[in-house]
């Protein structure tokens, strides 16, 4: 009973986080409202990219590539979409994303999660360098990206990332309560173990890594929709990959609602300091991320619900 | 072929100071087994410290080894006690993000404190060159190589002829037995990550001066020497050297002959790191 009613208690906080941001246009927030629409949107795509490294870390696998995807699919979804159009060119996004974590993926996740984690620092370095060397992609210039569908809709973009947050909320509660939670926990728990248990180890870590990659360079493609503007230095800068595992595991790992508010309160404070101390506010994400590490390895929600077992 | 063999003097010389790296962090990943992202921030403190002690004191850079050796080895062993002992037997997941997370505190506190400019340390000697049957290599890549090479023969000598280096072997090779042979773990362990650090501190005082002393001229070589500890297979100190001399050699060549290849050279540990993976992964099954 007490597992039922702490599950509907934080189902009823994601509800409510998700209907003030469909409806937060609409708000009556005077002189704010534009600056609250932009931090809000930043917000809602970082806390996504966020939920999606938290997909994958569910089997245990440390990624340090979700800027990479993010940075992909901003990219990618930002050539193709002059030709295609807004939504036919995010799909694009995803699409390139999902690849590069599948041969990533396919070289690495049978092996050590050490490997893994070394090989996706790796990938995340290359790709910086690839898109400052590449000619398509405006180099170290960078490159302007089209709003969202031609301008027409003042709204469409911020639509856009509320709507990606909903599909990374939606498939972070779907695998919570599908089949696959129970192989990423035991993927996560003793990979050996889960091996005998009969659970396809190699598949299960694929797919996640796979689902994770496709949301990161979702939110990643509607970034540039957001910004207008992409270089390397930005869409592909470190910031993002630490911001992408730092709020899930301040919120609190293997959950839903962890990493929704923690990247709402971090993405809050980070604008702060980015006005305060420019260069270096990602120290402040180091010191989190061991401060949380250290003394309060389940995060916000392991405060939250302190007598409740593992959440 | 002059060309041909002048790539390759290059390429050896620089091997010295990755596989001076690259055995720090084999130690860290073989001996703790803590994979280490902020290995390069040791490196890292090792060139400021260089930097610093050559600009405010004018100490020349060879005096600096054993300062920055130390501080390095301090905060290597302060990293150890302060946060890595208190998580030595929670999840590997959570070990690694702490030490990223180590990585980008110390990287960004430098950049905080000294701005994101490099800062070449430029003793007298800086540009000299020694010529040798019409080959010419420069004067402190020549000593850094040689330097590298004595301190990675001192490691091996103490892993392989000393009662400490003993010990130390021991406690990588099993987690229970040394222990119950009266070999105190915790302190094998805090040399060990000190010892790491130590190496990385060294290397970066040679690398302020062929390199730069900056917030983020450590993060280079940590990929780098990853890409040696993977060919070589993590924890594995013995592959360190072939290793490093494949991806020096690697790096000289295409910077050499394939046009344009300044900026790809950067790209070259990450192939290294993807087919040795790819074929370590082909290999397992």
């Amino acid at each position: 009973m007490k597992r039922a009613s702490r599950l509907s208690g934080s189902g009823i906080t994601i509800g409510v986080i998700l209907l003030v941001s469909l409806v937060l246009p609409f708000l009556p927030l005077g002189r704010w409202e534009a600056f609250a629409l932009d931090t809000a949107q930043f917000a809602f795509l970082i806390s996504a990219l966020a939920l999606s490294w938290d997909l994958l870390a569910r089997t245990g696998q440390l990624s340090l590539a979700h800027g990479a995807f993010f940075g992909l699919g901003a990219y990618a979804a930002a050539v193709a979409s002059p030709a295609l159009g807004t939504i036919p060119a995010l799909l694009v996004g995803v699409l390139v994303a999902a690849l590069s974590s599948l041969l990533l993926g396919l070289a690495t996740l049978r092996l050590h999660g050490m490997y893994f984690a070394i090989a996706t620092l790796a990938f995340s370095e290359v790709m910086r360098t690839f898109v400052l060397k590449a000619s398509f992609t405006g180099g170290s210039i960078g490159m302007i990206v089209p709003p969202a569908f031609g301008g027409s809709l003042p709204l469409g973009s911020y639509y856009l990332a509320v709507l990606t947050l909903s599909l990374a909320v939606g498939a972070s509660l779907w695998v919570a309560r599908s089949r696959l939670s129970y192989g990423m926990a035991a993927t996560r728990q003793g990979e050996a173990v889960a091996r005998v248990l009969g659970v396809p180890v190699v598949r299960v870590k694929l797919i996640a890594f796979l689902i994770s990659s496709s949301l990161a360079g979702l939110a990643g493609g509607v970034y540039g929709m957001k910004t207008l503007f992409l270089s390397p230095y930005d869409a592909f800068s470190l910031g993002r990959a630490v911001e992408a595992l730092v709020i899930p595991i301040f919120g609190g790992l293997y959950t839903t609602l962890g990493p929704l508010l923690g990247g709402i309160i971090l993405v809050g404070l980070e604008t702060y300091l980015r006005l305060v101390v420019k260069d270096g506010y990602l120290v402040v994400y180091g010191v989190i991320l061991i401060l949380t590490i250290l003394f309060l390895p389940k995060g916000l929600m392991g405060l939250l619900t302190k007598r409740g077992g593992h959440a | 072929m002059e060309l041909f063999l002048q790539t390759l003097i290059n390429g050896l010389l620089v091997a010295g100071v990755y596989a001076l790296v690259a055995s720090g962090l084999a130690l860290a990943v073989g001996v703790v087994g803590i994979v280490n992202f902020a290995h390069g921030e040791f490196l890292m403190v090792g060139a400021f410290v260089s930097y610093l002690m050559f600009t405010f004191a004018g100490l020349d850079p060879v005096i600096s080894l054993g300062l920055a050796a130390l501080v390095a080895f301090v905060v290597g062993a302060v990293s150890y006690y302060g946060l890595i002992r208190p998580i030595l037997n929670a999840p590997e997941l959570n070990q690694m993000l702490l030490t990223f997370g180590l990585s980008i505190a110390l990287q960004n506190l430098a950049l905080l404190m000294f701005g994101g400019d490099t800062r070449v340390v430029s003793p007298p000697y800086q540009a000299a060159t020694v010529s040798f049957g019409g080959l010419s290599f420069g004067l402190v890549p020549l000593v850094s190589f040689l330097l590298s090479a004595g301190l990675l023969s001192g490691l091996y000598w103490f892993l392989g002829r000393t009662r400490l280096g003993f010990a130390v072997r021991a406690v990588s090779q099993n987690r229970l037995a040394p222990g119950l042979l009266g070999i105190e773990k915790e302190q094998i362990y805090l040399l060990a990550f000190g010892l790491s650090a130590a190496l990385a501190g060294v290397a970066g005082v040679m690398l302020s001066v062929t390199l730069n002393a900056s917030p983020t001229v450590g993060a280079a070589y940590t990929l780098k020497a990853f890409a040696i500890i993977v060919m070589a297979g993590l924890g594995n100190l013995r592959g360190v050297i072939p290793a490093a001399i494949i991806l020096a050699l690697a790096e000289a060549f295409v910077s050499t002959y394939i046009p344009g290849g300044g900026g790809w050279v950067e790209a070259v540990f990450f192939l290294v790191i993807f087919a040795a993976l790819t074929w370590r992964s082909w290999r397992v099954r």
